[in-house]
């Protein structure tokens, strides 16, 4: 058993720009959202079907959970956060597909949503503040605890991208287990639990992280 | 000073780091105890409040989140000794 990405084929030659399975599983999700969108974009009507009203329960709830953190700014961040929540949801929903890999079992991708998140949060914190506003705020209550500030900054995106990898490679694990152990009924409900319910559960965990990170930071 | 072979000491490092994965685990308790905690918290705030439940429910998934962070640093450091190691 050897977990983690797996390198599938080389982009160019043998041994440059090697191409791992979450590559190819993240780009399929990305492509499957991007189509659908278009779909359920191009025909909008005034009096919403079934799947436009879903979307829109969607939007509109991930929109309601922004606004109470960041006052007025709701439908500015919805596209941001919406994307993250959506690519990570369906990525971590894809591995109820037997044989398909979760995109976000893959250090990779996590940490660089999270990198994402950490950089759009200094920026807005720095348009909040000014730049120099910003600065001076790590150096808050005293000067002292400059060091301390930066290094739990620093902490931010790591234990951002390391939760939800860990959530989902520790189900992933359990589940070859049991797969090894007892190959037939018992994993069912199990792949329901780590596949559907925690996938949910942390899709919406690092959506909402994203949007505290910025609130705080935007706070100074 | 006992010289080791090299199968002896792969043996005695794969032994090692599998003891290692299972001590880092003992970290386990901690979000454990601190999810617990929240989760009834948040069952008590549910029955004074019952009104304020979806707002209830979100803070305290988010907090659990947070605590859960260490167990999920134990875990990674786990993963990382049983499958680069051992």
């Amino acid at each position: 058993m050897n977990p983690g990405p797996q390198v599938v084929t080389h982009l160019f030659g043998k041994e440059f720009l090697p191409v791992t399975d979450t590559l190819i599983v993240s780009w399929v999700v990305v492509v499957l959202i991007a189509i659908a969108a278009k779909i359920i974009g191009s025909n909008l009507e005034l009096v919403p079907g079934k799947v436009q009203n879903a979307t829109e329960l969607l939007l509109t709830s991930i929109e309601g959970q922004i606004e109470p953190m960041l006052p007025g700014e709701g439908r500015r961040f919805l596209p941001f956060i919406g994307t993250i929540f959506i690519f990570v949801g369906v990525s971590n929903l894809s591995g109820v597909l037997p044989g398909v890999p979760n995109p976000t079992a893959d250090i990779n991708t996590t940490l660089g949503l999270a990198l994402l998140v950490f950089i759009l949060m200094h920026v807005e914190g720095m348009r909040e503040n000014g730049i120099w506003g910003y600065i001076k705020g790590f150096a808050e209550p005293v000067f002292i605890l400059l060091p301390l500030n930066i290094v739990s900054e620093l902490a931010k995106p790591i234990s951002h991208s390391f939760r939800l990898f860990g959530n989902i490679v520790g189900g992933g694990i359990i589940i070859t287990l049991i797969y090894q152990a007892a190959p037939w009924l018992i994993p069912i409900p199990l792949q329901a639990w780590f596949d559907i319910f925690i996938g949910v559960i942390q899709a919406l965990i690092f959506g909402m992280v994203a949007i505290a990170y910025i609130a705080v930071s935007k706070e100074g | 000073m006992v010289e080791f072979s090299q199968p002896v000491i792969d043996v005695i490092i794969s032994a090692s780091a599998l003891l290692g994965a299972g001590f880092a685990m003992i970290a386990g308790i901690g979000p454990g105890i601190g999810q617990g905690y929240a989760a009834g918290k948040a069952v008590e705030s549910v029955a004074r409040q019952p009104e304020a439940r979806g707002n209830i429910i979100t803070t305290m998934l988010l907090g659990q989140a947070v605590a859960e962070s260490t167990g999920i640093y134990s875990l990674v450091i786990a993963i990382v000794l049983i499958f680069t190691f051992a």
